[in-house]
């Protein structure tokens, strides 16, 4: 698997480190127990198109927001990820 | 009180030795340097603070500040670029060391001295490439990596920045390659046993290419 990122171009797999879902957001300061609990811990287990984060560590070590299908492993979207997960206004 | 002594040496003080190294009876495929004694600044554009960053960089350094990938050089300073909105500024005799560079860059970039925390190697000679393919999966033909094409890569999973410099008189390609002074021993062996089968040429220099 071969990812692009969008500053340095196409890379190895190797250069960068999974982290995750990238759909949960942070719940607004006094957010319920239920919300911090879904959002720290319950994931959805897709099978198709996923949004994740990615960290390019072995290259420009930026986040990455990857749009990635866990049937056939095509990437349709690497954007860089500053900003996503921010907590809701 | 006890007097201590800082005198700062080469991460490859212990391992480099001069000469000729591998294969024997050939021409060396593959030269070797590495370059000691010079100053080294990581700069980071704060939060929107870019255009600023580079605007300061222009009027300071005489050359556009590197936004992609590539390495951009005046007569006394390389900028090399490290990742979005971040560059290295390499350069030699103080003129842009970090005590001048953080005054210069106060109100827009973050600034770290990597003078010490960096080996630099420059590898060169007909078999450079070859060498190379064995320690990267960048593609480093001259379509694809151009004289100034810079990358933030990894080797032997070791993080380093690596770009074309201009070729040698004799019109070889160089590749300098700046590495984490703890990691620079073990990517010296990775690389002397890349290199060992083409006949290497050892050399030390304290000039930048
Ligand atoms: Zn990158």
């Amino acid at each position: 698997m071969r990812i692009v990122c969008p500053f340095c171009g196409e890379r190895e797999l190797g250069e960068f480190t999974y982290l995750g879902d990238a759909k949960p957001l942070r719940p607004a300061a006094g957010g319920s127990e239920d919300e911090v609990f879904d959002y720290v811990y319950l994931r959805d287990n897709i099978a198709g198109e996923t949004s994740e984060h990615w960290y390019h560590g072995g290259g420009c070590r930026a986040w990455l927001k990857i749009a990635r299908n866990t049937l056939t492993h095509e990437i349709s979207s690497v954007e860089p990820a500053a900003g996503v997960g921010q907590a809701a206004k | 009180m006890a007097e201590f002594s800082w005198a700062s040496r080469s991460p490859l003080e212990d391992v480099l030795v001069v000469g000729a190294y591998g294969a024997r009876d050939v021409e060396p495929g593959i030269s070797l340097t590495e370059v000691r004694n010079f100053d080294l600044i990581q700069m980071m554009a704060r939060r929107g603070k870019w255009a600023e960053m580079a605007s300061t960089a222009k009027d300071r350094f005489g050359v556009a500040a590197p936004d992609v990938p590539k390495a951009v050089s005046a007569s006394d300073v390389t900028l090399i670029w490290s990742g979005p909105d971040q560059f290295l500024v390499l350069s030699k005799g103080g003129k842009h060391a970090m005590d001048i560079l953080s005054q210069a860059f106060s109100q827009s970039a973050s600034l770290s001295d990597q003078s010490h925390a960096r080996a630099l190697i420059s590898v060169s000679g007909t078999k450079a490439r070859a060498m190379l393919a064995k320690l990267s999966s960048l593609d480093l033909h001259p379509a694809s990596f151009p004289i100034g094409a810079a990358a933030a890569t990894s080797i032997d999973h070791t993080s380093v920045n690596l770009w074309r410099g201009n070729d040698r008189p004799d019109g070889q390609a160089v590749f300098n390659l700046l590495v984490f002074a703890t990691f620079a021993e073990s990517l010296w062996h990775t690389m002397l046993d890349a290199a060992a089968e083409y006949g290497v040429d050892i050399r030390l220099s304290e000039e930048l290419g």
